[in-house]
């Protein structure tokens, strides 16, 4: 449990830094730079909860996670009387999935290079990273924008 | 016969009060202005036609159509039977969250009926000339320390987090150096990502680091294009399908140019050996 615990805060150390990163790359008012900060923690954090405690896979970690970023974005939102996308697009760029992306480029390399009966094997590893990554960004994206679908249901204006 | 009958219903309905013809073209013109901005910034469609709308009924108009482009935004003013119609070009996409803040709120003020049409075209001059809320060389060190940061969330050691930092930081001042000679936009991402992968592999050459891959693909995370991806995401699924793909594509492209730099960068160095 202690574990868990010290995994979680260090999981949310460097991923609020990685949100502080790219908060300022977007050039977030000043204001909301420690908010942000907090947004990519809490979403990356319950991805390695979801990870660890529960066994979910990395997809539907990622939904979880997504969610609460655009939950707290929205919430956010609100009480600062700023747009919600400030405080979501920092939170789901720590979300977004790095390492699977690079097997799958790397892969793509290593195709042209095998010899022809071994590319079968790279092939199907390319094909594995390749859709972990879409789906990764999928859940990140619909994570993201469900509380925006759910909450605001007034009259379109246009 | 049929006509008349179109026009007594038209005139039949309510219209705010008759508007000058500058008080028409300054409504499309201030309305426009903010769109574009919204645009160039990173805003989804959605809130670039609800704030332009915004705008221009709170300056006094009945009606907008308008349409969004990713590259140009076109609305047509309606008050009583005056129209108005005008196409604003936008070029040169980037991020600046600080702008999509100050035109959500002036939006806001504007439907208070807190701002006028002269008071609005000197703060969206205000924030057309804001300069950026962090130094440069605040954003080089804190973009290294993200990249850095997602190599040890990657399970990288610490040797991996000091070669990412640098590589990242590098890369980072590099693309900011690219970006103010106005180099192509793909051309600036890719060489990007070779200066990036090339500092984390000659850090390997020199056998400084355990695992080059993890750098590799923390350190090229900065030009990950997240903005235009989610924004992607939100345009299709709130109906915007044709902005949508377009900034899809956008997405995709910028993705492909990173992986054209590391590629570069690996086959120059030959590390991680493919």
């Amino acid at each position: 449990m202690i574990n868990l615990l010290w995994i979680l805060v260090q999981d949310a150390f460097w991923s609020a830094l990685a949100a502080m990163g790219f908060a300022l790359l977007f050039n977030v008012p000043r204001r909301t730079l420690l908010y942000a900060m907090i947004s990519g923690a809490i979403g990356h954090a319950i991805r390695t909860l979801a990870i660890q405690q529960f066994g979910a896979s990395i997809e539907l970690a990622t939904l979880l996670g997504a969610m609460a970023v655009g939950i707290w974005a929205k919430f956010l939102a609100y009480r600062m009387k700023t747009p919600s996308m400030i405080f979501a697009v920092c939170g789901a760029i720590t979300l977004v999935p790095g390492v699977f992306a690079y097997r799958t480029m790397i892969g793509i390399l290593q195709i042209t290079s095998v010899p022809i009966d071994e590319a079968s094997i790279t092939l199907v590893a390319v094909s594995v990273n390749a859709i972990k990554t879409g789906l990764i960004l999928v859940a990140i994206a619909v994570g993201i924008v469900m509380p925006t679908l759910l909450l605001n249901r007034e009259k379109p204006v246009v | 016969m049929n006509d008349n009958l179109i026009i007594d219903a038209i005139d039949q309905r309510d219209h705010k009060p008759l508007m000058e013809r500058e008080e028409l073209r300054d409504a499309i013109s201030l309305s426009l202005w903010a769109g574009q901005m919204l645009l160039q910034n990173g805003a989804d469609t959605k809130r670039v036609e609800e704030i332009i709308h915004h705008i221009g009924t709170g300056l006094g108009c009945d009606w907008l159509d308008i349409v969004v482009q990713l590259d140009a935004v076109i609305a047509t003013t309606t008050n009583n039977h005056e129209f108005r119609t005008k196409v604003r070009r936008v070029p040169n996409h980037g991020v600046n969250m600080q702008v999509i803040a100050e035109i959500a709120d002036l939006s806001y003020q504007l439907t208070n009926g807190e701002l006028d049409r002269f008071q609005l075209r000197r703060e969206l001059r205000r924030v057309d000339k804001m300069p950026r809320n962090y130094n440069r060389w605040v954003v080089v060190f804190g973009v290294g320390l993200a990249c850095a940061a997602f190599s040890r969330l990657f399970a990288g050691d610490w040797s991996m987090f000091f070669v990412t930092f640098s590589a990242a930081s590098m890369a980072m001042f590099i693309r900011q150096e690219l970006h103010r000679r106005y180099i192509n936009p793909l051309v600036t991402v890719a060489l990007t990502a070779l200066v990036a992968g090339l500092v984390v592999n000659s850090a390997a050459l020199f056998d400084l680091s355990t695992e080059p891959s993890i750098a590799l693909a923390a350190s090229a995370l900065l030009l990950v294009p997240g903005v235009p991806l989610i924004n992607a995401a939100e345009d299709l699924i709130q109906g915007y399908i044709l902005t949508g793909v377009i900034r899809g594509i956008t997405g995709v492209l910028i993705a492909l140019a990173i992986a054209l730099g590391l590629v570069f960068a690996i086959w120059i160095t030959g590390v991680p050996s493919v």
